[in-house]
């Protein structure tokens, strides 16, 4: 195969073949020669709407351009050029490189072994309640700028090692362009993640990110657990996570409808507030999104949470909500050889002493009142220029 | 990866196990090593197996809930399972899915005749089969893969072409229908048009007639099929990655 040649903003770039990664729709590949930059290509000669909407993108900068830490990545892989061919078509988009080990795909904090792979020594509860808190901090502000995220999902959102998160494909969001009026939709969804409505081929909505942005947290929260997971108790045999939601069956509001694994975490680790918001995000708000609580919603829940979670004094990783006398892993752990956290110990080894104190989380430790505060500022702001 | 828990310590496996509560895709490879694929066809799928193999180790969203099986027709045993390296004993129960953050490719070595019927018969029976262990310990699954594969036509034991591989198409046309699977059939090296009919029986969708032995790309293909499952994607996706994997030149070609 020969190496392709595409010119972005009438910059001739090559790029590497094989691609970095290929679906149905699209392939992302490398540059040769720039390591920060990658480029999708639609397998299909994309439509004059994808053109506009990929043009319109270039002119906005969400979520201020960038983050407020230079330490962090930003929050947004933002298209950066728009790629043509010789003929000077429309075939794709630049973006920054989000790849490993750097960046890890969130499902990577769902699964112990890959906790341990990919985050050692620092995927604690609270690491993983930082992760929760800056997407509902994401996700709150795309909302406040009118952005929907459409295709949110456990896939399309990368981690770093400070807990920071960016999500990808921005090309698929939904928004309307202010001067022209024209609404760019999504189009694309992941059924685990996808509320009914849209399930049932209904528009991404603020309250459809919301859905998502529940599921996501409730599955950091609990170490990877999804709370439509389970096998409903009258189900046909092939019914799986996106059947459950259509059903609304939850074993976190209906234990009772549903056969979960062993494995799976009572959802009373969550501290009490969160799981108030998780319930009516998994009960009353599957087919009523009024009552799905809102990005805003999260993000102050968890806020409090992070100021005063529990740290273990018995085992190391071990860290919990403030509501629990004792600590919850460790109990799992007594009771079914299983620690959440720490690998497997080989017979005949000691245990791990705890680890001596590492250093703090990630997330800038700017306090969330401020961020609150900028955010109503900027609400206030815009409401004002819109007045 | 697997450095940490190899698969022949059960006790760790099932700590493994019981951790990951993730929705399942149950991949099935369903290999032709019968004696045509000797030499060179055979060394080049264990290579691609082996390649295929890290990455998907690699790949943080489909070691998440993909999960392997291999079933081979041909060499000295006829039909067999495998799981993950090791070769098993038909009687012994053993489901041979492995999950794909541990799973080690077998070596294939080539030889004997093709029982191709009776391979998928064996492969529809361990997948009905995890799909009940799946579902009896509250595990969910996403639509089932199997891959076959094959550079020639089914036989008997004693290695004459035979119809009896006719008896399968009303009973994979059922089990497609109620989407209890997903099977791709692929015709490789000097596949005869009554082989490439064969497939095309099988498999309306999903069979093509590739030259030479482009095992790394059909891997790939696999790959992106179980992302396409993982999404939730529509029929039209996995038609669509499909057709890009037939009308792919491989690189040794050109």
């Amino acid at each position: 195969m020969t190496d392709r040649t595409v010119f972005l903003d009438g910059r001739a770039v090559v790029l590497v073949e094989p691609p970095l990664k290929s679906g149905g729709q699209a392939a992302v590949y490398a540059v040769r020669g720039d390591q920060q930059v990658v480029v999708k290509l639609y397998h299909d000669m994309p439509g004059p709407d994808q053109e506009r909407r990929l043009t319109r993108m270039r002119t906005m900068s969400p979520l201020g351009g960038r983050p407020l830490d230079s330490a962090q990545p930003p929050e947004l892989a933002w298209p950066t050029a728009i790629a043509r061919n010789s003929q000077g078509k429309f075939i794709g988009y630049a973006m920054r490189r989000f790849g490993e080990p750097q960046h890890v795909q969130l499902v990577g904090l769902f699964t112990r072994s890959q906790r341990l792979k990919r985050f050692p020594d620092r995927a604690d509860w609270r690491f993983l309640l930082g992760v929760g808190w800056n997407l509902a901090f994401m996700t709150a502000r795309m909302h406040h700028e009118k952005l929907v995220i459409g295709d949110f999902s456990s896939n399309n959102v990368v981690v770093d090692a400070n807990g920071f998160v960016t999500f990808l494909d921005c090309d698929s969001i939904a928004f309307t362009d202010e001067k022209s009026g024209e609404v760019f939709p999504c189009l694309m969804h992941t059924t685990d993640y996808s509320a009914p409505e849209r399930q049932a081929g209904g528009p991404a909505t603020a309250a459809s990110d919301d859905f998502a942005l529940a599921v996501l947290v409730y599955q950091l929260l609990t170490a990877g657990n999804h709370p439509f997971g389970g096998v409903a108790r009258d189900s046909v045999s092939q019914s799986g996570v996106k059947d459950n939601i259509v059903s609304s069956v939850s074993y976190v509001v209906r234990p009772e409808l549903v056969t979960v694994p062993r494995s799976t975490l009572d959802p009373s680790v969550l501290p009490p507030e969160l799981l108030v918001l998780a319930r009516s995000a998994f009960g009353i708000g599957v087919h009523d999104p009024e009552f799905r609580p809102s990005a805003e919603a999260w993000l102050r829940a968890l806020d409090k949470e992070r100021r005063q979670v529990k740290r273990c004094a018995t085992r190391p990783l071990h860290v919990y909500g403030s509501h629990l006398n004792a600590c919850p892993w460790c109990a799992r752990a007594t009771t079914t050889g299983h620690d959440v956290f720490n690998p497997p110990v080989p017979a005949g080894v000691p245990p791990v002493p705890p680890n001596p104190p590492k250093p703090a989380f990630g997330p800038p430790q700017i306090a969330v009142a401020v961020l609150l505060a900028l955010l109503v500022i900027v609400i206030l702001v815009a409401a004002v220029a819109g007045g | 990866m697997s450095s940490e828990y190899p698969p022949t310590m059960p006790a760790e496996y099932a700590d493994i196990e019981f951790e990951n509560n993730a929705q399942r895709l149950p991949l099935v490879l369903c290999l032709d090593i019968s004696s045509s694929m000797a030499g060179a066809p055979i060394q080049t799928l264990n290579t691609a197996l082996a390649e295929w193999t890290r990455e998907l180790q690699e790949d943080v969203s489909l070691s998440y809930s993909v999960e392997v099986a291999v079933v081979t027709f041909g060499g000295r045993f006829g039909v067999c399972s495998w799981r993950g390296p090791q070769l098993l004993d038909a009687r012994a129960g053993v489901s041979p899915f492995v999950p794909a953050h541990m799973f080690q490719a077998p070596q294939l070595a080539a030889s004997g005749v093709t029982l191709m019927t009776e391979a998928l018969e064996l492969s529809m029976r361990i997948i009905a089969a995890r799909k009940a262990e799946l579902r009896a310990s509250g595990l969910q699954y996403y639509r089932p893969q199997i891959c076959l594969v094959t550079d020639g036509l089914p036989t008997d034991a004693t290695g004459h072409f035979t119809e009896t591989w006719r008896r399968l198409i009303p009973v994979l046309e059922e089990e497609q229908r109620n989407r209890r699977f997903r099977l791709y059939a692929i015709g490789v090296g000097g596949i005869t048009e009554l082989g490439e009919q064969v497939l095309r029986n099988f498999a309306p969708k999903f069979n093509a007639r590739i030259q030479g032995f482009p095992f790394r790309e059909l891997l790939q293909m696999m790959s992106a099929s179980a992302n396409a499952e993982q999404k939730g994607a529509g029929d039209e996706v996995f038609e669509k990655i499909f057709s890009q994997f037939k009308t792919q030149r491989p690189a040794w070609e050109s």
